[in-house]
C-alpha cells in the first residue's frame, strides 16, 4: 500500500503534446539515451576500423554463420513480443503468456549461441586482449548481450505475472518491454553487419 | 486502457520481409561488386530492417512528433560525432 | 484534465501512516528525495573543501605539514606532508567530487527533484520509485568513490578527466583499484542522473496543472529540462568510453593504449563530447534559480522570457559543437582548431543575450537585498568574469599559451563555483522556508554571503595572474621551477583566502541546522512569490496540493498594472475579471 504511487492514474493533461501514458514516455526517453551509448561505441568502432585499415584478417575469424542464425532468432523474438502485445490488447491472456515465453526462449537461444561463439573464440586464443578488433567485438557484443539478458529477465517476470490475478493492472508494461526488446533487436541489426558482414 | 494498434501490414508479413532482407544482406557478401558498393548495400539493408522494426513493431507512426524527435536527434548526433572525429581518429596513420 | 482533478480528489493530500524508514530513508516522496540529495551534496562538499585545503596548502608551502592532518598515516601523507602521489589523487578527487557529487546532486538532484513537481502542480514525480532508486544509486556511487581512498594504491590519480594512456593502465599511476572504483562510481552516477532525467522530463511534459502551458512554465523548469536533455544526449558516448577504459585496465583491451594499437585521443574526444555539455548541465539550473529569485526581489517581471528560452535552447545546441576547445593542444588535426574556435566564440552570444536579459530584469526594479538576492547578484557578477575569460581560452591561438595553466583553473572556478555555491545558495536561502517550514536567519545569511564572495575572489583572481605567468596546473610543486618561484606570494595569498572561504561556511552550517529547529515558522508564501510551489503549505504535505491548482497567467506578474498588490500569483483567478486573464 505504501508503495503505491500518488501518481497512479494521473495522465497527460490536455495541454501537453506527448499525450501518452507516463511509462511509455519514460521508456522512449531511456531508449534515446541508449542510442547515444551504442552510437558512441559503434562510432568509435567505425573510426578505429578505418584507422586500422579494415581488420580483414581479424574478421575472418568471426563465425558469420552463427551470427546469421542469431539475427534470425532475434528478429523472430521481435515478432513474438509484438504478438504478445497485440494479445494484451485483445485480452487473450493465454496467448500473451505463450508469446512472452517464446520471446524468453528465443532470447536464451541468442545468448546460448553467443556463449558458444565466445567459448570457441577464446579456445582459439582470441580474447579481449587480442588486439583492437577483438576489444571492440567483445565489448560491443558483450554490452548488447547484457541488454539481452536484462530483457529476458523483464520478459520472464511479465510472463510470470501474466499468470497471476493482478496482471490487468500492469499489462500495459508488455508494450514497454516490447519497446525495449525491439530496441535491443535494432542494435543487433546494426552490430551484425558492422562486425560480421561489411 | 491502451490504444489498439492496427497493424495494417501484418506482423508476420513484416517478419517475412525481415528474413528476406537478412538473406539479401548475406548474399551481398558473395556478389561480384566492389567493396564500397558492398558496404553501402549491406548498411542499406540494415537501415531498411531497422526501419521496418521501428515503424511496424514499435508503432512509431502512431506516436506524436516528440517521439520522432527523441529518436532522430540522438541518431543524427551519434552520426555527426562520428563524422566530426573522422579527421582525427579515422584518418590518422 | 478532469482525470487529474478527480484523481486528486480521490487521493487527497493526506499522510499515509508509514514507518520511519519509509518516511525518511526509503521514501518515494520527491520532497524527501530532494532533501536527501541536498544532504549528500553538502556532505560531499565538505570532502571537496577538505581536498581543496590540502591542495592549496601544498601549493603555498610545499612539503610542509598541513595543519590538522598530522594524523593521516603513511603512505597517504608523511607526518602531515602531502606527497606527489597523494597530490595527484587530491586534485583528481577534488574535481570528481565537486562536479559529479556536489554540483549535480545539489543543483539538479536537490532542487530539480524538490521543485519541478511543485512548480508544475503535480502531486509527485512521474516515477516516484525510480526517483528513490536514482538517489540510492548516487549514494552507492558516493560510497564506492569514498572507498577508493582506502584501497591499496589509493584513490584515482589521473585527473578528473582521466586521460588515457595515464588512466588506461595501472602501471602508469600506481593506482589500481582506486581508478577502477572511480570508473564504477562514475558509471553509477551517470545511471542515477539518467534515471532522474527521465523523471524530470516526463513530469514536466505530462503532468502539468490545467492552464500551465509551456510558455507559462517558470524559467527554472525550462532550465532543468534543458539540462536533463543535454545530459541524456551527451552521456552515452562517455558511458561507452568508461566501459572501454575499464576494460583496458582490467581485461587487456586496446582501446586507448597506443602500444596495444589503440588511440589515446579517442578517450579525450569521448570525454569532452560529454564534458562540454556537462558544464551547461551544471550552469543552466543555477541560472534557473537566479531567474526565479530576481523577479521576487525586484518586484518586476523577468525581461525577455521567450528570448531567454530561445537563447537557452541555442546554447544547448551549440554546446554539442564546441568540445574540442578542450583539446586544442592535444594533437588533434589542426584543421579542427578554427571551426571549434568559431563555435566557442559563437556560444558566448546566447549567453550574452541571457546575461543582458538578467540585467534588464533588474533595471528599474524595487530591489530588496535579502540573502537570496545577494547570492543571485553575486552569482551574476562573478559568473560574467568566468564567461569572459572563457573567450580568451576559446581562441585557439591564445589557448596554446594558456592551456594547462592556472588561467584555465581560475576560469572554470569562476564559472563552476558561482553556479554551485552562489546560485545554489541563492536557491537554498530562497526555498529553505518551503522545504523545512522555517525561515533562515538573515544576519547569518548576509555574513555567509559576504565572506564567501570576497574570499572566493581572493582565491581565484591571483590564479589568473599565475596562469598568465606560465604556472602549469596539476603540478605538485610549482616552486621547484626557477621561473615560477616569484609566484610563491600569489599561491600563499590564494591559500589564505581558501582558509577564510572554508571557515566562512561555518555561519551557514550553524544557520542551516539551528533554523531547522528554532527558525521562525514560515508561512505558505513568505516571499510573496507567484509560482505554484508557494500555493501550498511550507513544507507541502504528501501529495503537495489539497486540490490541483489551475494556472491563469505567466509566472512573473509582479507589480501588474491595476492590481493593488505588487504580485499576482499564477494560481489565483484575476481579481479584475474573475477568470483567466
Amino acid at each position: 500500500m505504501s508503495a503505491m504511487s500518488v501518481t497512479e492514474g494521473v495522465h497527460a493533461t490536455s495541454r501537453d503534446f506527448a499525450r501518452q501514458p507516463l511509462g511509455k514516455v519514460g521508456v522512449w526517453w531511456f531508449l534515446a539515451s541508449e542510442i547515444m551509448v551504442f552510437g558512441g561505441l559503434m562510432g568509435s568502432y567505425i573510426l578505429s576500423r578505418i584507422a586500422a585499415g579494415g581488420w580483414a584478417a581479424e574478421r575472418a575469424h568471426v563465425n558469420t554463420r552463427l551470427a546469421v542464425i542469431n539475427t534470425l532468432v532475434l528478429l523472430t523474438s521481435s515478432l513474438t513480443i509484438v504478438e504478445a502485445h497485440a494479445a494484451v490488447d485483445a485480452d487473450q491472456r493465454s496467448r500473451v503468456r505463450t508469446f512472452l515465453l517464446a520471446t524468453v526462449l528465443l532470447g536464451c537461444m541468442f545468448l546460448g549461441i553467443k556463449a558458444f561463439e565466445y567459448s570457441h573464440e577464446i579456445e582459439n586464443g582470441l580474447t579481449p586482449a587480442s588486439g583492437l578488433f577483438w576489444s571492440f567485438y567483445y565489448t560491443m557484443t558483450g554490452l548488447h548481450g547484457l541488454h539481452v539478458l536484462i530483457g529476458i529477465i523483464i520478459n520472464f517476470s511479465l510472463f510470470v505475472a501474466a499468470g497471476g490475478r493482478n496482471f490487468s493492472r500492469i499489462q500495459h508494461r508488455v508494450e514497454y518491454a516490447g519497446l525495449y526488446w525491439h530496441f535491443v533487436d535494432v542494435v543487433w541489426i546494426f552490430l551484425f553487419p558492422l562486425l560480421y558482414l561489411a | 486502457m491502451n490504444a489498439t494498434h492496427k497493424p495494417g501490414v501484418g506482423y508476420v508479413t513484416i517478419w517475412v520481409y525481415l528474413l528476406i532482407l537478412v538473406a539479401a544482406g548475406v548474399a551481398v557478401l558473395g556478389a561480384p561488386v566492389s567493396k564500397t558498393v558492398a558496404v553501402v548495400l549491406i548498411f542499406g539493408v540494415a537501415v531498411v530492417k531497422a526501419t521496418l522494426v521501428i515503424r511496424h513493431y514499435m508503432h512509431v507512426r502512431q506516436q506524436p512528433l516528440m517521439i520522432y524527435a527523441m529518436l532522430t536527434i540522438p541518431v543524427l548526433l551519434a552520426i555527426a560525432m562520428t563524422l566530426a572525429l573522422l579527421p582525427d581518429i579515422g584518418l590518422r596513420p | 484534465m478532469m482525470q487529474a482533478a478527480t484523481d486528486a480528489a480521490a487521493h487527497p493530500a493526506h499522510e499515509h501512516p508509514q514507518s520511519f524508514w519509509r518516511t525518511y530513508v526509503f521514501s518515494v516522496d520527491h520532497k524527501v528525495i530532494g532533501k536527501q540529495y541536498m544532504s549528500l551534496a553538502l556532505l560531499m562538499a565538505l570532502v571537496g573543501g577538505l581536498t581543496a585545503y590540502l591542495i592549496r596548502w601544498q601549493l603555498a608551502w610545499p612539503e610542509t605539514p598541513v595543519p590538522g592532518f598530522g594524523w593521516m598515516p603513511e603512505p597517504t601523507m608523511y607526518d602531515g606532508v602531502v606527497p606527489p602521489e597523494f597530490y595527484n589523487a587530491l586534485i583528481t578527487m577534488h574535481g570528481t567530487v565537486m562536479i559529479f557529487f556536489v554540483a549535480m546532486p545539489f543543483l539538479l538532484g536537490a532542487f530539480g527533484n524538490f521543485l519541478i513537481p511543485l512548480m508544475v502542480g503535480a502531486p509527485d514525480m512521474a516515477f516516484p520509485r525510480l526517483n528513490m532508486m536514482s538517489f540510492w544509486t548516487l549514494f552507492s556511487a558516493s560510497t564506492l568513490l569514498m572507498a577508493s581512498f582506502f584501497v591499496p594504491g589509493g584513490a584515482a590519480a589521473a585527473g578528473w578527466t582521466g586521460y588515457a594512456p595515464l588512466s588506461a593502465d595501472a602501471v602508469f599511476t600506481g593506482v589500481n583499484w582506486g581508478l577502477n572504483l572511480w570508473i564504477l562510481a562514475l558509471a553509477l552516477e551517470f545511471g542515477s542522473f539518467l534515471m532522474g532525467g527521465v523523471n524530470f522530463l516526463t513530469t514536466a511534459i505530462n503532468m502539468r496543472a490545467p492552464g500551465l502551458t509551456l510558455t507559462r512554465l517558470p524559467l527554472l523548469v525550462w532550465m532543468q529540462l534543458t539540462a536533463a536533455v543535454l545530459f541524456m544526449l551527451s552521456i552515452g558516448p562517455l558511458i561507452a568510453g568508461a566501459l572501454m577504459l575499464l576494460f583496458d585496465r582490467t581485461l587487456g583491451t586496446s582501446f586507448f593504449l597506443p602500444q596495444r594499437g589503440g588511440d589515446a585521443l579517442l578517450w579525450q574526444h569521448l570525454f569532452w563530447f560529454f564534458g562540454h555539455p556537462e558544464v551547461y548541465v551544471v550552469l543552466l539550473p543555477a541560472f534557473g534559480m537566479l531567474l526565479e529569485v530576481f523577479p521576487v526581489f525586484t518586484r518586476k517581471p523577468i525581461f525577455g522570457y521567450r528570448t531567454i528560452i530561445v537563447a537557452t535552447i541555442a546554447t544547448g545546441i551549440l554546446s554539442f559543437l564546441v568540445w574540442a576547445h578542450h583539446m586544442f593542444v592535444s594533437g588533434i588535426d589542426p584543421r579542427l582548431a578554427t571551426p571549434f574556435s568559431i563555435t566557442t566564440i559563437l556560444i558566448s552570444v546566447p549567453f550574452a543575450v541571457m546575461v543582458f536579459s538578467m540585467v534588464a530584469s533588474l533595471w528599474g526594479g524595487s530591489i530588496t537585498f535579502a540573502t537570496p538576492m545577494l547570492f543571485a547578484l553575486g552569482f551574476l557578477a562573478t559568473f560574467v568574469i568566468g564567461g569572459v575569460t572563457g573567450i580568451f581560452l576559446g581562441a585557439a591561438a591564445v589557448d596554446i599559451y594558456l592551456h594547462g595553466t592556472y588561467f584555465v583553473v581560475a576560469h572554470f572556478h569562476y564559472t563552476l563555483f558561482p553556479s554551485v555555491f552562489l546560485g545554489g545558495f541563492a536557491g537554498l536561502y530562497f526555498w529553505y522556508p518551503k522545504m523545512f517550514g522555517r525561515m533562515l536567519n538573515e544576519t547569518l545569511g548576509k555574513i555567509h554571503f559576504w565572506i564567501t564572495v570576497v574570499a572566493f575572489n581572493g582565491v581565484f583572481i591571483p590564479l589568473f595572474l599565475a596562469g598568465a605567468a606560465g604556472n602549469m596546473r596539476r603540478v605538485y610543486n610549482p616552486m621547484q621551477y626557477d621561473f615560477l618561484k616569484h609566484l610563491a606570494p600569489i599561491h600563499q595569498f590564494a591559500t589564505y583566502f581558501t582558509i577564510v572561504l572554508l571557515i566562512g561556511q561555518v555561519p551557514f552550517v550553524i544557520n542551516f541546522v539551528w533554523s531547522m529547529f528554532r527558525g521562525e515558522p514560515a508561512t505558505d508564501n513568505p516571499w510573496h512569490a507567484n509560482t505554484l510551489e508557494w500555493a501550498t503549505s511550507s513544507p507541502p504535505p504528501h501529495g503537495n496540493f489539497e486540490t490541483v491548482p489551475t494556472v491563469y497567467r505567466d509566472p512573473y506578474e509582479y507589480s501588474p498594472p491595476g492590481v493593488s498588490e505588487d504580485w499576482l500569483p499564477q494560481y489565483t483567478p484575476s481579481p479584475l475579471t474573475g477568470g483567466a486573464r
